[in-house]
């Protein structure tokens, strides 16, 4: 599985889009694909503020429940509430309409992988 | 991580991995979860036909003078209404009323019974009946390592099945009514058909040795069934509000309270469990099993505790999304005073969410 050149990943699956000082939030079609059906979807409010590592929210399969985890720290501005309604369609499009959250970074990004680097993560997984 | 080499495995295995099937241990086996994911599954049995392997499940026969009477005293239902070839759903009570397992059990002859039991109490089961059985003129026995067993399910599933073992077979699962069991040919091995299931689909449960499973199961593919898993199962088991054993009940609870009371002989019959149960009914029952669907977006799971306004009302036993009804729901056991229609709330990972307590069965089974 080959992964956008023009993302970074966190160890945990999720994708992030980086430009200037806001991001885009996802999680990666590998992870989709580990989870099976998704029938659940748990966002954080508009204005909360994380730090990197935090638990933003939920997604959950008809097995298991999967915390989100904040790529860097800042404070979400938007969320995807469509998504919610529609959650069959995050695997068709797990990078572009299945982004998640928005937010202004508070720090910078650091400790992200590159596509090469998370191929190579999940490979050894 | 599961160590998959120490998990048991059905005859069904490899098939199962050539099917790229999610695998994961159930109950000390190694099952496929999913094929081609939960929700397509689950479709497919509701509209048209599923196989799944369920030879994780155990067998135990019961044979000889004192059968009858020996199955009587140990299950809470009436053997005595069954004429051969015919099945009926029961239960193991310990002497407290509280559910040992739950089962079905069906007639192979005058004195002969032949119990399905569920794979995590395989153990448990046997070493009971065999305790129980010292005083009667029987013979209790495990085949449970004996059998395979494929369930084949949905509106679609006498046609695969009538297709896959030809017109002489057929016509004898032709005949059967709900509930009851055949032996057929399979190219000359002996097999059972039970019109029995899990999945509130007309549909069959097949005994066979292992002889013949992997070829069975890959005529049923080729004949138009899909592989179903254990997920697919347990969201089409919980719409037709299926108790599942672990889940929904335990030895701590009674087939009353677990809402199977209809499965329940008071009167007829004598049976280990059935002082604790008139006590209970004489005393009221404190708690029932009820089924819900969620108001709010959250997917309920077992053991979540439920609340009406400050009071803890009870705990979710089962619960999932619900592919035909397009919402999340379950069942819990909840304090006798909660009535259909009632709102309750569910504690989801510290958050409260509404639900409305509904009438039984989520989904209306089409067995008959």
């Amino acid at each position: 599985m080959s992964f956008p050149k023009d993302l970074k990943y966190t160890n945990d699956h999720e994708w992030i889009r980086v430009a200037g000082k806001s991001a885009t939030v996802g999680i990666t079609k590998y992870a989709l694909e580990q989870l099976g059906d998704v029938v659940h979807l748990e966002l954080p409010k508009v204005g909360e503020t994380y730090q990197a590592g935090d638990t933003f929210g939920t997604i959950e399969s008809t097995k298991t429940v999967s915390d989100l985890y904040m790529p860097v720290s800042g404070k979400v501005t938007k969320v995807n509430s469509a998504l919610v309604n529609n959650l069959e369609g995050l695997a068709d499009d797990p990078y572009a309409g299945g982004w998640i959250i928005e937010m202004e970074t508070t720090s910078t990004p650091d400790k992200l992988l590159t596509a090469e680097q998370y191929e190579k993560f999940i490979a050894e997984e | 991580m599961n160590d998959a080499t120490a998990l048991k495995k059905t005859h069904l295995n490899q098939q199962h991995r050539d099917l790229k099937a999610k695998m994961l241990g159930f109950g000390g086996w190694d099952m496929p979860i999913s094929y081609e994911g939960v929700i397509a599954e689950h479709k497919t049995v509701r509209e048209a036909c599923g196989i799944f392997d369920v030879s994780h499940m155990g067998e135990i026969r019961i044979k000889g003078p004192q059968a009858n009477e020996y199955a009587q005293f140990l299950t809470i239902n009436d053997v005595n209404r069954l004429a051969p070839g015919q099945g009926q759903y029961s239960a193991l009570l310990n002497d407290k009323g509280g559910m040992i397992d739950d089962l079905i059990i069906y007639r192979l002859g005058a004195n002969e019974l032949f119990a399905c039991v569920n794979a995590s109490n395989i153990e448990k089961d046997f070493t009971w009946m065999k305790e129980q059985s010292t005083r009667f003129n029987v013979a209790v026995t495990n085949e449970s390592e004996q059998w395979s067993q494929i369930a084949i399910q949905g509106p679609q599933s006498q046609a695969v099945l009538t297709k896959t073992l030809g017109a002489a077979s057929g016509a004898a699962i032709e005949k059967l009514q709900y509930m009851e069991i055949t032996e057929v040919s399979v190219d000359g091995t002996k097999a059972l058909v039970a019109r029995t299931g899990y999945t509130g689909e007309h549909g069959y449960e097949i005994y066979m040795p292992h002889s013949i499973v992997q070829n069975l199961w890959k005529s049923f593919l080729s004949n138009g069934a899909k592989p179903i898993g254990l997920g697919a199962r347990d969201t089409l088991r919980l719409e037709a509000c299926y108790v599942l054993y672990g889940n929904d009940m335990n030895e701590t609870v009674s087939p009353l309270e677990a809402g199977v009371a209809w499965a329940v002989r008071l009167e007829d019959k004598d049976f280990i469990g059935k002082k604790a149960l008139l006590a209970q009914k004489e005393g009221g029952l404190k708690r029932k099993m009820v089924a819900f669907i969620m108001d709010e977006k959250a997917i309920p799971r077992h053991d979540m505790k439920i609340f009406v306004g400050e009071r803890d009302a009870g705990y979710v036993t089962s619960g999932s999304f619900l592919p035909t009804l397009d919402a999340a729901g379950g069942m819990a056991l909840v304090d006798s005073s909660v009535k259909i229609g009632d709102s309750i709330e569910i504690d989801v990972r510290g958050k409260r969410k509404l639900a409305k307590v509904v009438k039984r069965p989520l989904y209306s089974a089409k067995v008959k």
